[in-house]
């Protein structure tokens, strides 16, 4: 994994750095700033889900009928970007974190509990707002994105941002 | 913004026609429509040609959609008069749905009877080979307006039919095609999943529609689908497969996967030509 160029993106409002209420043209700058990041990193919350603990993202569904790189192309990436492969869960285990599929839908939306049953059946863990698209607009910039998702309150945030600043000093 | 003027600019099909009119005053007996890559009717006798941006007054902005239409006669046989669009409009563009569907609702206006769509696609279902042509039976609408909130909705649909006079003429030609031409593949039939993009598909969505028993996805034709049903005009849709999502398969070369898409290319030229020159 390539720190040198590592961005943090907090959803959650809890640490201090690259915190942003939600997704947005904040967040798209950064991604597109020059030289772009090489790595995201993500923190969100999620929902939909029984878990206490956070986990880390392996893949996604994009059930927001929405993609932040609708309309002309921007220069940055190709039209049709490849997206396997972008997520890095491969610090899971040394993190001692479980990974997850989520379900990225439109900011704000809540599922009923037969909905939440559906999105189980169409393979996410859970769902959340801001993973999905901050993850297509780094996918198009040629950036990888590292994404924890947890429960909606500040109890893990802390100290996963401490373990993971431990991952990226002792890689380099 | 270059889309907030397009869409200012997009024409009425009334005023889309006219302007086709003033070169040309026939009525297509089909209209065909091109996805990227694929080359097909190139040499139409007395042909006519336009750029979408001339017609419509919209410019499409997607490389290898030339965006034109051409007017022309069919060679085998010049009794038959066809409209080929190269290239669409997508609303992965940005473009609005009235554009989107224009030169669907175009060719509904002008009275042509028939619509054959066609596009690129990757094949979901594990017997599709690459360069496999597949005639759309059913698809799912991830692609209009009304998913903007979501596509949770359209999950929990059935997907919509597309079965009719002329897909079953399709099927029926090619089947007879694949009887007297070794070259010319039998065609697949399957269930489309229309995605917006235009990122690709992750593995897990690739996965999702899978269980849901589509057969390929990609990222256009359900527009022209849902214009075009409840008009007078038939359409039907052709898909060329040209990738496999299998976790399994080893990545070939995109040049083998260029080499079948030429393939498929020439296979749909062939059923094309065939079908539409006998009025089969």
């Amino acid at each position: 994994m390539d720190w040198s160029r590592a961005k943090w993106f907090d959803f959650t409002g809890t640490i201090k750095e690259g915190q942003f209420s939600r997704f947005g043209n904040e967040v798209i700058e950064i991604l597109r700033q020059s030289p772009p990041p090489k790595l995201a990193i993500v923190l969100d919350t999620a929902f939909g889900w029984q878990h206490k603990t956070p986990a880390m993202v392996r893949d996604h569904i994009n059930l927001s009928g929405y993609n932040p790189l609708i309309g002309p192309n921007h220069p940055i990436g190709e039209r049709f970007p490849v997206i396997q492969g972008i997520y890095n869960a491969d610090d899971a285990e040394r993190l001692a974190l479980e990974t997850v599929v989520v379900a990225g839908l439109k900011h704000g939306r809540r599922l009923s509990s037969d909905d939440a049953e559906f999105m189980h059946v169409l393979g996410a863990d859970c769902y959340c707002f801001n993973v999905v698209p901050t993850m297509l607009v780094a996918a198009h910039a040629g950036c990888k994105v590292l994404a924890i998702v947890g429960p909606d309150n500040h109890t893990w945030q802390a100290e996963i941002a401490a373990k993971i600043n431990e991952l990226s000093s002792c890689a380099r | 913004m270059k889309v907030e003027e397009t869409k200012v600019k997009a024409r009425t099909p009334e005023q889309a026609l006219a302007i086709i009119r003033s070169v040309v005053d026939v009525v297509p007996d089909a209209g065909i429509v091109l996805g990227s890559g694929i080359t097909a009717l190139q040499d139409l006798v007395e042909p006519h040609s336009f750029s979408f941006h001339q017609v419509f007054g919209v410019e499409p902005t997607v490389a290898g959609h030339a965006g034109t239409i051409t007017i022309g006669k069919l060679p085998e046989n010049e009794a038959v008069t066809l409209v080929v669009f190269r290239g669409r409009y997508h609303v992965y563009e940005g473009h609005d749905w009235d554009v989107v569907t224009l030169p669907t609702r175009t060719l509904i206006e002008w009275g042509v009877k028939e619509l054959i769509l066609t596009n690129a696609s990757g094949g979901i279902n594990p017997l599709f080979k690459v360069g496999d042509l597949m005639v759309m039976t059913g698809f799912r609408d991830l692609i209009s307006e009304k998913w903007r909130g979501g596509i949770i909705e359209a999950l929990q649909t059935f997907p919509k039919e597309c079965r009719n006079e002329l897909s079953e003429k399709i099927f029926v030609n090619g089947a007879r095609l694949a009887q007297i031409d070794k070259e010319f593949w039998p065609l697949k039939n399957g269930i489309y999943a229309g995605f917006t993009g235009p990122s690709y598909e992750t593995l897990a969505e690739v996965e999702m529609v899978r269980r849901m028993g589509c057969d390929n996805v990609a990222m256009s034709t359900v527009p022209e689908l849902l214009t075009a049903a409840g008009s007078p005009m038939k359409a039907a849709a052709v898909s060329v497969i040209t990738n496999v999502w299998n976790e399994d398969t080893v990545i070939t070369g995109h040049e083998e996967v260029l080499e079948a898409s030429k393939g498929a290319s020439k296979r749909l030229d062939k059923l094309l030509r065939y079908m539409l020159s006998g009025r089969r």
